[in-house]
C-alpha cells in the first residue's frame, strides 16, 4: 500500500509509538521492579526517585505502567496478527475453495458469532485463570471472525469481477490474481479491522481485568490496577488517572490509526 | 421471515452447546481435587471432610467417564437443570431469574436513552452539516475511544463521589439506576449517532429524496414519507451488531456499579469458580442475545420489507 | 404560442471555471425542445438550473423566466410538482425503494393537489391502468423493469399538474424497444405545456421534432427545427454526432468473409435456463475464422449468457458446443466487457498490467508499439491506471491485451453502450476490422439492432 496516510492517522501513529517508547524504555532503564515494594513510600506523588509515584504498596507506578503498556501491546499485535492472517485466509479459501468449504467455514463462524466476544473471552478465563496465553488465545478465536466475514464477502465480489475473470482466462495463476485483484480491494479494509482489533484485544484484556479475571496480581495490567488504585482516589487522584488515561490514549491511537469505520 | 427464525432456532442451540461444552471443559480442568475445593468453598475449609467431598463428586458426576459426563451435563442442561450455586448452594434458576429482571431494566433503559441521544443529534448533524457537526463527530470519536468501564469511572468520580448526585453502586431506587444506564447509554449513542447522521445524509442527498421535492411535495412532507423509513433500514440493522457491545457493555457496568445483573453474576461467578452460576449466567446471556437478535430481524424485516438486509 | 420559459444567458460555474457557457432559449407552449449532446457536454447541468437543483459547489447566472415572469431560486422551487417538473435519469434512483408504486404517486395526489385520501388513491391507480402497470401498482420499485420505472416515475412526476416537464435522458438504459413508448408517453403528458428534453441520442431528438439545440462541452454549436438540423447540419459536430448514429454507419463491405475459411465452432441445439427460466433454445450456429457474428434482443434475453456459454464459463441445459481448433490455448478464448473500467484493476498501471501479461506469455515486445499505433493509443496510458482514461481508451487497451494473445475467438460483450456514440462507432469499427485481419471470430452482443447489422456477417436475434 503506497497510499499516505491522513494527518488524523499519523496523530494516531505517533501516540501509538509515544506510548511504545515509554513502556520499551521504562522497562529497560528503571531501577525498580513491577513488584518491588517500599512500604515506607506508600501513595508518593511523583517525584525524582520516582517519577509516576508509588502505589498502596510503595511500588513504583512507572515500571509497572510501562510493563502494563508493553504487555497490552503484545497482546494487541499478537491478537492482530494471529487473527488477520487467519481470517483473510480462511476468508479467501471460503470464496476459492468450493462450496463445500465455504459451508464448513459458515459453520464455524455461526458458533463462534452465537455468543457475545466478551462472553466468550470470559469462559476462556475461567478455564485458565490469569494466563496471558488463553486471553491470546480466546481473543485471537473471537477476532478472526470479524476478518473472515469481510474479507470474504469482498472477494466473493473480486471473484466475480470481470477485471478478475479477464485475467484468469488470460491464463494468470492463482497467487497474481490474489495479487493483482483481490488483495488491493480487501487491504484496506483489513487494515482498518486490524486497526481496531488492536483497540479491542487491548480492551478486552483491560476489561477482564478490570472485573478481576484476567491477569492477576503482583502483575502489571491496566484494568487491574484500575480496579487496585480506585480506593485512593482522592488521597491519590493522580494513580488513578494514569491506568486509566493510558487505556483511553491506546484505544484512541487505534481508532485515528483506523482513519474510517468498518 | 421462516428462514430467518429458522437461522436463530439455529444459533439457539449452538448457544446451549457452546456454553455447556465450554462450561463442561471448566469443570475437568480445574487443577487439583475438585470436589474437595468445591466442598471447601461450600461449607468452609474447617468443614471439609472425605464424606463432603464424595457428595459433591456424586453430585457432578466427577466420578464418572468424561463421555458420560459430558452427556449427562448436556441432559441436564436440555431440561434447563442448571444445579445448585457452589458457594452459596441455592438453585441457580432462582439467582439467574433475579439478575435477569436487573440485566433488562439496565438495557433496555441505557437502549431508550441512547437512542433519544442518538437520532436527534445524528439528524441533526446530517441536516445542519458544518461547524456543528464536526464537533459531534469529534466529540464521538472521543467517547468512543474511552472503554466504557473507564467512563463509568469518571461518572462515578464526577457525579457520585464529587457532587453526590447519586449513589456509587448499588440499587434499589430509581437513582441508583441512573449512572450505569447512562454510562451505558453514552456508550452507545457515541456510535450509533454517526450511523444515523450518515444514513440520513444519504437519505437526504438521495434522488428518491429530491424527486420527491420535485414532484411537489414540501420538505416535512418528503422527510416523513420517504426520509424517515430509509434512514431507518441501515440504523436497525447495525443495531443488530450494536447489540454485541451492548452486552459487553453490560457485563462491565455491572461489575462497576455492583448492579446485580446477569454480567455482574457471571464476573463474579468465574471469579469464585462456581461453575454453576457461570454456566447458567452464560447461558442466559447468550439467550437474551438470540431473542434480542431476533427481534432485531423481525423489526428489519417489518421496516425494509425487500428483505434484503445485509447480514 | 405562449412562451413557457424562457432563459437568458444562464450560465454555470464552478470557481472561475465555467462548465456551461451563456446560453438563451425559449420554451413555447406545444413545441417541445430538445438539447442533444454527449456525456460531459453540460446539458445536465442546464436542467438543474433551470430547476434551481444546481448542487451548492456550483454557481449560477443569469435570468430564468417562468410564465412571463423572472423567478428567483425558491420562487421556481414553489412551482414544483403544479407547474413545472424535471424527470429524473435513472429512474430506479429517482424511486423510493421502500414504497409501493402506486403510494408514490397517490402521495402526489394527497399532498399537492389536496384531495382526500381515497380520491388520491383511486387517481393514482387510475394513472397507473393509463400507463399500463396495473399489475404492478403494488410493487416496489425495485421488483421493475427499467421501463416500468420511467412510466412510474412520469406518472408519479406528472400527477402534481406540472405541464412544464424537463426530461433528462429519459431512455437511458431501456431497450430501444421500450424507448418508443417512453418518449410518446412524455409527448402526451406534455400536451397542455411542454417538454424540454435532454440526451445524446439522435434518434429521440429525431422522433420529437420540435426546436433542437446541439451542444459540445458546455457551449451551444448549432440550433434550429430539429428536423431540419438533423437533415441538413452545419457545424461539424454535429455531423459526427449524426454520423455516429449506428443507422448511418456505412454498410460493411459484402461477403468480406471467406466462405472456405475454417470453422472456429458449432453451437448445437443450445439452450440456457437461468433461475429456472428458460432463456432460449434450439439454438444452432457456426462461425468461421474472421467472422463477426452479432447477437442482438432485448436486455435479460440471454445475450450475454450465451457468449459465457460459448467461453464454458456458463454451463447449456442442452445441445452442444464444439471448438474446431484444437491447438489453440485456453487464454486465446477470451471476452471484452461491456464496462471497461470495471475490467481491470486499478491498483497498478496500465502499463504494468501489460508488462505483466508480456511476461506470463513471452510475446515479443516489439508487437507491442505498431499495435497501439494501430489502435491510436498514445504511450503516455502506460503509466496510468483503469481509472484515470476515458472509457473508449480503456476499451481500446482491452483489445491490444486480447490481441497480442493472438485469439481464435473474441466474445464481446456490449463493448461499446457505455460509450459515447463517437467513440463507440471508432471503437466498434476498429474492433471489426482488426478481427477480420487477424482471422479472429468475433461473437459481438448488442441492444442495437442498427449497430450489430451494420457491422456483423451474421446476425442472432434472441
Amino acid at each position: 500500500m503506497k497510499k499516505t496516510l491522513r494527518a488524523s492517522q499519523l496523530v494516531g501513529l505517533g501516540l501509538l509509538i509515544g506510548l511504545l517508547a515509554f513502556s520499551v524504555l521504562g522497562m529497560a532503564f528503571s531501577p525498580y521492579s513491577i513488584s518491588q515494594q517500599d512500604l515506607n513510600a506508600v501513595l508518593d506523588a511523583p517525584s525524582s526517585a520516582h517519577w509516576l509515584g508509588t502505589d498502596h504498596f510503595g511500588r513504583s507506578m512507572l515500571t509497572r505502567m510501562a510493563y502494563a503498556v508493553g504487555l497490552s501491546f503484545a497482546l494487541g499485535v499478537l491478537c492482530v496478527v494471529t487473527s488477520s492472517l487467519l481470517g483473510t485466509a480462511l476468508g479467501v479459501w471460503a470464496v476459492w475453495g468450493g462450496k463445500r468449504v465455504d459451508h464448513v467455514l459458515g459453520m464455524m463462524v455461526n458458533i463462534l458469532l452465537a455468543l457475545p466476544g466478551l462472553v466468550v473471552v470470559l469462559l476462556f478465563a475461567a478455564i485458565v485463570p490469569g494466563s496471558f496465553w488463553i486471553l491470546y488465545l480466546a481473543i485471537s478465536l473471537v477476532q478472526w471472525v470479524e476478518y473472515f466475514r469481510v474479507v470474504r464477502a469482498i472477494t466473493q465480489n473480486v471473484i466475480q469481477s470481470p477485471a478478475r475473470q479477464s485475467s484468469e482466462m488470460m491464463g494468470f495463476s492463482r497467487w497474481y490474481q490474489f495479487k493483482r485483484h483481490i488483495w488491493p480491494a480487501i487491504a484496506p479494509s483489513v487494515f482498518t479491522l486490524a486497526a481496531f482489533g488492536g483497540a479491542n484485544a487491548i480492551l478486552t484484556m483491560a476489561s477482564l481485568g478490570f472485573v478481576y479475571v484476567g491477569i492477576q496480581p503482583p502483575l502489571a495490567e491496566l484494568g487491574l490496577m484500575t480496579v487496585e488504585l480506585f480506593p485512593f482516589y482522592s488521597d491519590a487522584p493522580w494513580l488513578l488517572a494514569q491506568p486509566l488515561v493510558v487505556i483511553a490514549l491506546m484505544v484512541f491511537g487505534f481508532h485515528l490509526l483506523a482513519g474510517k469505520r468498518v | 421471515m421462516k428462514a430467518m427464525l429458522l437461522k436463530r432456532a439455529l444459533q439457539l442451540v449452538t448457544v446451549v452447546w457452546g456454553v455447556g461444552t465450554l462450561t463442561f471443559v471448566l469443570m475437568r480442568s480445574l487443577p487439583g481435587d475438585m470436589a474437595y475445593r468445591i466442598a471447601a468453598s461450600r461449607y468452609g475449609q474447617d468443614n471439609v471432610n472425605s464424606d463432603a467431598a464424595a457428595l459433591v463428586r456424586q453430585e457432578l458426576n466427577l466420578d464418572q467417564s468424561a463421555f458420560v459426563a459430558y452427556w449427562h451435563w448436556l441432559l441436564d442442561l436440555l431440561q434447563f437443570n442448571l444445579g445448585h450455586s457452589l458457594v452459596s448452594g441455592l438453585p441457580v434458576i432462582d439467582a439467574i431469574q433475579h439478575m435477569l429482571g436487573h440485566s433488562l431494566l439496565l438495557a433496555l433503559s441505557g437502549l431508550l436513552i441512547s437512542i433519544l441521544i442518538a437520532v436527534p443529534i445524528g439528524l441533526f448533524c446530517a441536516w445542519r452539516g458544518n461547524p456543528l457537526d464536526s464537533v459531534f463527530m469529534g466529540l464521538s470519536s472521543v467517547i468512543r475511544a474511552t472503554p466504557v468501564f473507564v467512563l463509568g469511572v469518571l461518572f462515578i468520580l464526577l457525579f457520585a463521589l464529587h457532587w453526590n448526585w447519586f449513589p456509587v453502586a448499588g440499587f434499589g431506587t430509581p437513582a441508583h439506576l441512573v449512572l450505569p444506564a447512562l454510562t451505558l447509554a453514552l456508550s452507545l449513542a457515541a456510535v450509533s449517532n454517526r450511523v444515523v447522521r450518515d444514513s440520513a445524509k444519504q437519505t437526504f442527498q438521495a434522488a428518491f429524496y429530491q424527486f420527491s421535492k420535485v414532484k411537489g411535495l414540501s420538505a416535512w412532507q418528503t422527510f416523513k414519507r420517504h426520509g424517515a423509513r430509509n434512514i431507518a433500514v441501515p440504523v436497525v440493522a447495525f443495531f443488530g451488531i450494536q447489540l454485541v457491545s451492548m452486552i459487553e457493555g453490560i457485563v462491565m457496568i455491572e461489575s462497576l456499579f455492583s448492579w446485580p445483573g446477569i454480567g455482574h453474576g457471571l464476573a463474579h461467578a468465574i471469579f469464585a469458580r462456581d461453575i454453576p452460576v457461570i454456566q447458567g449466567a452464560a447461558l442466559v446471556m447468550g439467550m437474551l442475545f438470540v431473542a434480542l437478535n431476533t427481534l432485531v430481524d423481525i423489526l428489519c424485516l417489518w421496516i425494509d420489507p425487500r428483505g434484503a438486509r445485509e447480514a | 404560442m405562449s412562451v413557457l420559459l424562457k432563459l437568458t444567458n444562464v450560465a454555470v460555474y464552478v470557481g472561475d471555471t465555467c462548465l456551461l457557457e451563456p446560453i438563451s432559449l425559449e420554451l413555447r407552449q406545444g413545441q417541445p425542445l430538445t438539447i442533444l449532446g454527449q456525456t460531459g457536454s453540460g446539458k445536465s447541468l442546464l436542467a438543474q438550473a433551470i430547476m434551481g437543483l444546481l448542487p451548492d459547489t456550483l454557481s449560477f447566472q443569469g435570468e430564468v423566466e417562468v410564465f412571463g415572469n423572472v423567478l428567483s431560486l425558491e420562487e421556481r422551487q414553489a412551482l414544483w410538482g403544479r407547474d413545472l417538473v424535471m424527470l429524473p435519469q435513472e429512474p430506479w434512483h429517482a424511486l423510493d425503494p421502500l414504497m409501493k408504486g402506486i403510494y408514490q404517486v397517490s402521495e402526489v395526489y394527497q399532498y399537492v393537489q389536496g384531495k382526500p385520501n381515497h380520491e388520491a388513491l383511486a387517481r393514482a391507480k387510475q394513472d397507473l391502468d393509463d400507463v399500463g402497470l396495473a399489475d404492478s401498482a403494488h410493487k416496489r420499485p425495485g421488483q421493475l423493469s427499467g421501463g416500468m420505472a420511467q412510466r412510474l416515475a412520469i406518472s408519479a412526476a406528472t400527477a402534481g399538474g406540472a405541464n412544464v416537464i424537463l426530461a433528462d435522458e429519459p431512455t437511458k438504459g431501456l431497450d430501444v424497444s421500450r424507448r418508443d413508448g417512453i418518449v410518446r408517453l412524455l409527448q402526451s403528458r406534455s400536451i397542455a405545456g411542454s417538454l424540454l428534453t435532454i440526451t445524446h441520442d439522435v434518434a429521440i431528438a429525431r422522433q420529437l421534432g420540435g426546436t433542437l439545440l446541439v451542444m459540445k462541452q458546455g457551449r451551444l454549436v448549432e440550433q434550429g427545427d430539429a428536423l431540419e438540423v438533423l437533415d441538413n447540419p452545419q457545424d461539424s459536430y454535429t455531423r459526427e454526432l449524426i454520423a455516429a448514429e449506428p443507422k448511418s454507419w456505412t454498410e460493411k463491405p459484402l461477403s468480406s468473409v471467406d466462405t472456405s475459411a475454417e470453422t472456429v465452432l458449432l453451437a448445437e441445439n443450445l439452450a440456457i435456463k437461468r433461475g429456472g427460466r428458460t432463456l432460449f433454445e434450439d439454438l444452432s450456429f457456426s462461425i468461421k475464422k474472421g467472422e463477426v457474428v452479432g447477437v442482438v434482443g432485448d436486455s435479460g434475453c440471454g445475450k450475454s449468457s450465451l457468449g459465457d456459454a460459448l467461453l464454458s464459463m456458463l454451463p447449456v441445459s442442452a445441445g452442444n458446443i464444439t471448438r474446431f481448433n484444437n491447438t489453440a490455448k485456453p487464454y486465446q478464448w477470451l471476452k471484452l466487457y461491456q464496462d471497461p473500467p470495471s475490467a481491470f484493476t486499478a491498483s497498478v498501471s496500465l502499463g504494468t498490467l501489460l508488462e505483466d501479461l508480456v511476461r506470463l506469455h513471452n510475446i515479443p515486445r516489439e508487437r507491442i508499439s505498431p499495435l497501439m499505433t494501430r489502435l491510436n493509443l498514445p504511450d503516455a496510458i502506460l503509466q496510468r491506471n483503469c481509472l484515470n482514461v476515458s472509457g473508449g481508451e480503456l476499451q481500446r487497451f482491452a483489445i491490444l491485451r486480447a490481441l497480442l494473445l493472438d485469439p481464435v475467438f473474441l466474445f464481446a460483450d456490449e463493448p461499446t453502450s457505455r460509450l459515447d456514440p463517437i467513440t463507440a462507432k471508432d471503437v466498434t469499427s476498429l474492433l471489426v476490422t482488426l478481427a477480420r485481419e487477424t482471422g479472429c471470430a468475433v461473437l459481438m452482443v448488442s441492444h442495437d439492432p442498427d449497430l450489430v447489422r451494420k457491422t456483423c456477417d451474421q446476425v442472432i436475434a434472441l
